[in-house]
């Protein structure tokens, strides 16, 4: 009985356990359904997508930095190269504690506070610490040597070589060099076909600035499979860099050398160039700088070069904005003779002062007595300013503003290195615009003698002078005369071919005789220049000396106490003649005295250029 | 109801005729062919993604041997030895658990392992199989009609073994060890209605659960819905384990050639995440053959248990199949991103001794409850 109420039990289990085991396995089907068909998704729907998510992964580019370009001289020595250099880097976010390993770090070798309060600073202005950062760059042999022995204590540090920026003629060509630096979130962005690592140097002024893309190079990069560590499996593809490319400066070293002696740490600015060719030959502004501090192959403190109240950072050449003073002259007067206010033989008589219509406003002469009788041959060499403040009430602003244009004044000339000034050459819509007064014949007459508000750059004053050189050929000044074996181009950015050769001639008369003539502003230079230069001097007022009630000595002694409120000297000049080789301009700020001051250095530069010619 | 020879008589007739042998010896071939198709296959599998590594291989081997000459012997005995044995077998585990819990094995993350200095396993590994046998053969010993007392007894021993395993911490295991316990209860006709009111019990209590679950359990559970959204923490093994999947496409990149799993972009790929590199090296298809060979396991598993001859060995076997599958279906989905990564092995695939030799010995059960045929 029991047996078989027993088998009935079974039975019913047998029954249940089957009904139920179907339920649990449509259960199970259905959500295995589920999964079945993300696998379908996966591998066949959606494959591409994850093919492309896995080969993200392991492959990835990794930029190549091709050297920096060389700078040299147009004989090959090397002014500017790369140097392997030792430097300590960090990478924050793997130290544990930062504060002591720095302590740690400068006890063993001997870092200085001022070096871990530049990094420190340099941290905290940084995004990317992951990314190794420099602790202190040039790594003497012995820190070195005392790094490796401990460098287990330090796994966040390692001792990382790179190449540096060493300027092997230091300051003699800082200005036109340049220096590089760390490059700045700022430029990262601003550069389009290049990416920067942002430890990586960039040039910062000059040369270095100017040419940057072709000292640089091309990206270069190699595709590498990586695994899940980052660590590199293979290459798969590389692609070579494009080298960065040498530069060939058109600068004469010993010229350049010549010209920073003759200034002597003086400031001010000498540029000297081929007015045939455009090529710059010297170009020097003072105080100037060494350029390894701030490329940081040479111990010394930036800051002090920052600081320093003589600004050795800025280039006075190609950035200064002077008064031209005088040496605006010739110009004036040519445009006088070519709008026919005035010719050759028009006199006037100087008697030291110019009053508008005979009355009112004195303008003063920079001679008390006056000049006499001078036509604008003598006015040149002599410097007659009342010559000129007569012609100026006979052109107008504009004329003036436009015929000065025509020779590169108020524009910059295009030089290839950066933050060149456009100078400023006024106008009646500047004035009103800038100052908001209306233009007053005064404004044309200070103008006539380069004094009030016009200014230009020594670059500028000598692309001009050049023209006169060359008859009216302006070529861009450039300090670069090959890349690679790739000659730059003379190229002609103004041509003056409305003024007639005798004009021309007439004037370079006018300015040898400034040398030659023994009344001339700068018949010193007679007694030891060997060359026939054609030239003018020049002494840019830096206080106004219009005050009529003062006696123009009076006021002057009183000014010139103060070291800063005396006169630039300035010189502009060519030579040799009759084939002129160099335009040579000097502005030697406070000096004074163009002729005494400026002038020599102009002519000693252009004696030593054409001696050594021959 | 079964009155077989003695295990030595059975050795004895098995070696001593001729005809049939491959059947005899094997009991169930399809099922055991099948078995050895897929322990072949996961040590080629493992050979890949372990980097190559034939220490882990020869290790694995071992243990596979060893598996497969317990499988034998079990798969030799008669029901009627172990059945009434089985029930008992629930203490041992519970000693080892609270062995773990107590003696904690050194130089382990979570305390899941005992060392016993010549072997380590991990006592959860053994409770996924041992508490469904024991619950199988405990249900199954009077013949008779079950109480609500046997019901409670059963799920109160599952749901303590559950418990110690929770506390190593390993919710993952836990699960899995509850809900193969649950299986044969539920196989075994458990009232639908304590059920019911059971699932709204833990629905209404799901609050405290939550609150009451680690942070990293917790984690894991988020990164289920949204694994997206934290590419470099708990989303990294998800979204790394589907792009080698997907990546392998239909018929993936080949032998040790899957870029995902030689280098290493694959979390743990020898062992949880193993179908990941059979995925990306043999592409789907590698995947719908695993899925067949698993099929005709099962199919076998589930024939020999409808067929069986006792109460006891249907319902056993009946639960090893299902925890069989439950176990294929949660490492897959875990794999593919439709579960939470719970720490499970892919059966007889992933590397880990104890769950080999653990399957190998459930399929030995199995085996043994195969209803022979007179000879």
């Amino acid at each position: 009985m029991s047996e078989i109420l027993n088998f009935g039990r079974e039975n019913l289990a047998f029954k249940q356990l089957r009904k139920r085991s179907a339920f649990l396995f449509l259960l199970i089907a259905l959500f295995g359904s589920i999964t079945f068909f993300q696998i379908i998704k996966l591998t066949i729907l959606d494959s591409n997508l994850y093919t492309t998510k896995s080969d993200e992964n392991r492959i990835i580019r990794i930029p190549i930095y091709p050297s920096r370009g060389l700078i040299k001289l147009s004989n090959g020595e090397i002014v500017v190269e790369n140097i392997v250099t030792q430097a300590l880097t960090i990478v924050p976010n793997k130290t544990s504690d930062l504060e002591l390993t720095l302590e740690e770090l400068k006890q063993n070798l001997g870092l200085k506070d001022e070096e871990l309060l530049t990094f420190k600073r340099k941290l905290s202005k940084t995004k990317y610490k992951y990314d190794s950062i420099v602790i202190v760059e040039n790594l003497t042999k012995e820190q070195i040597a005392r790094f490796s022995v401990e460098k287990e204590k330090w796994p966040s540090v390692s001792i990382k070589a790179q190449l540096m920026r060493f300027n092997l003629l230091g300051p003699i060509f800082s200005h036109v060099t340049g220096y590089v630096g760390l490059v700045s979130p700022e430029e990262i962005d601003e550069s389009e076909d290049f990416s920067y690592p942002f430890t990586s140097q960039i040039g910062k002024t000059g040369v270095e600035k100017f040419y940057e893309g072709t000292l640089r190079g091309g990206e270069g990069f190699r595709t590498i499979e990586i695994d899940a560590y980052g660590k590199e499996v293979r290459e798969l593809a590389r692609f070579i860099p494009e080298k960065g490319k040498d530069i060939y400066l058109s600068l004469d070293k010993e010229l350049q050398v010549l010209a920073r002696n003759e200034l002597a740490g003086r400031k001010g600015a000498v540029v000297a160039l081929d007015p045939n060719t455009g090529l710059i030959k010297a170009l020097v502004s003072s105080p100037d700088f060494s350029p390894n501090i701030l490329n940081k192959t040479e111990t010394g403190k930036v800051e002090n070069i920052l600081i320093d109240s003589q600004s050795p950072l800025f280039n006075r050449a190609i950035s200064g904005n002077y008064p031209p003073a005088s040496t605006l002259k010739p110009f004036i007067g040519l445009l006088g003779v070519k709008e026919k206010k005035i010719n050759w033989t028009t006199t006037i008589e100087d008697q030291g002062f110019f009053q508008i219509d005979g009355k009112g406003r004195k303008y003063r002469g920079w001679k008390e007595d006056g000049h006499g009788t001078v036509n604008l041959s003598k006015s040149i060499i002599e410097s007659s300013d009342v010559f000129f403040y007569h012609l100026a009430t006979q052109l107008t602003v504009d004329s003036i503003s436009n015929f000065l244009k025509q020779f590169g004044f108020g524009r910059k000339t295009g030089v290839d290195l950066s933050s060149e000034t456009e100078g400023l050459l006024p106008d009646r819509k500047w004035k009103l615009g800038a100052i908001g007064e209306s233009w007053f014949v005064g404004d044309t007459i200070n103008i006539s003698i380069g004094q009030g508000y016009i200014s230009c750059s020594p670059l500028q004053l000598a692309v001009a002078v050049s023209s006169i050189a060359t008859k009216g050929k302006v070529y861009r000044p450039r300090v670069v005369a090959k890349i690679e074996d790739q000659f730059t181009e003379k190229q002609v950015i103004y041509h003056l071919n409305q003024i007639e050769k005798s004009h021309w001639e007439k004037l370079e008369n006018s300015m040898v005789s400034v040398i030659s003539h023994w009344k001339g502003t700068a018949h010193n230079l007679t007694e030891f220049g060997q060359e026939t230069i054609a030239g003018k001097t020049g002494t840019a007022q830096i206080k106004s000396l219009t005050d009529a009630e003062l006696t123009v000595k009076e006021e002057y002694e009183d000014i010139r106490l103060e070291e800063r409120n005396r006169d630039h000297a300035l010189f502009v000049g060519y030579g040799p003649l009759p084939d002129p080789e160099l335009t040579v301009v000097v502005i030697v700020e406070n000096g004074e005295s163009g002729s005494t001051v400026a002038a020599p250095i102009a002519q000693r530069l252009i004696d030593f250029y054409a001696d050594r010619e021959d | 109801m079964s009155e077989k020879a003695p295990l030595g008589y059975q050795l004895n007739t098995t070696i001593g005729k001729s005809k049939l042998t491959l059947m005899k010896l094997f009991i169930d071939p399809i099922l055991v062919l099948s078995i050895l198709a897929l322990l072949i296959f996961g040590l080629f599998v493992l050979y890949s993604a372990s980097g190559q590594s034939t220490s882990m291989l020869q290790k694995q081997a071992l243990y596979v041997v060893f598996g497969l000459v317990m499988m034998f012997f079990i798969s030799r005995l008669d029901q009627t030895v172990y059945k009434s044995f089985l029930m008992h077998l629930f203490w041992i585990g519970l000693i080892l658990l609270l062995w773990v819990l107590i003696f904690p094995a050194e130089g382990y993350k979570a305390d899941r392992w005992i060392d016993l200095g010549f072997i380590n396993f991990q006592p959860s590994e053994v409770l996924r199989l041992l508490l469904p046998l024991a619950a199988a053969s405990y249900l199954t010993r009077g013949h008779r009609k079950l109480a609500l007392k046997d019901w409670l007894i059963t799920l109160s021993a599952i749901f303590l073994c559950s418990f110690l395993i929770y506390k190593q911490p390993d919710l993952g295991t836990a699960l899995i060890v509850l809900a193969s316990g649950c299986i044969p209860v539920l196989l075994a006709g458990f009232p639908l209605i304590i059920l019911l009111v059971f699932l709204i019990l833990i629905g209404a209590t799901s609050p405290f659960i939550w609150a009451n679950l680690s942070p990293y359990m917790q984690q894991r559970v988020i990164t289920l819905f949204n694994p997206e959204s934290d590419l470099l923490g708990a989303g990294w093994n998800i979204s790394q384990s589907k792009t080698a999947i997907g990546s392998g496409g239909i018929s993936g990149k080949g032998y040790l050639n899957g870029t995902q799993s030689q280098l290493d972009f694959v979390p743990e790929g020898h062992s949880d995440f193993i179908f990941s590199v059979i995925g990306e090296e043999f592409g789907f298809l590698g995947i719908f053959l695993l899925f067949l060979i698993y099929c005709l396991l099962l199919f076998r598993v589930f024939s020999i248990a409808f067929n069986s001859s006792t109460e006891f060995s249907r319902l056993a076997a009946t639960s090893i199949g299902f925890i069989f599958l439950l176990y294929i279906l949660i490492n897959v989905s875990m794999t593919v991103g439709t579960l939470p990564v719970v720490g499970v092995p892919l059966p007889l695939i992933s590397q880990g001794g104890t769950a080999i030799v653990i399957h190998l010995v459930a399929f030995g059960f199995v085996l043994s409850m195969k209803k022979r045929q007179t000879w």
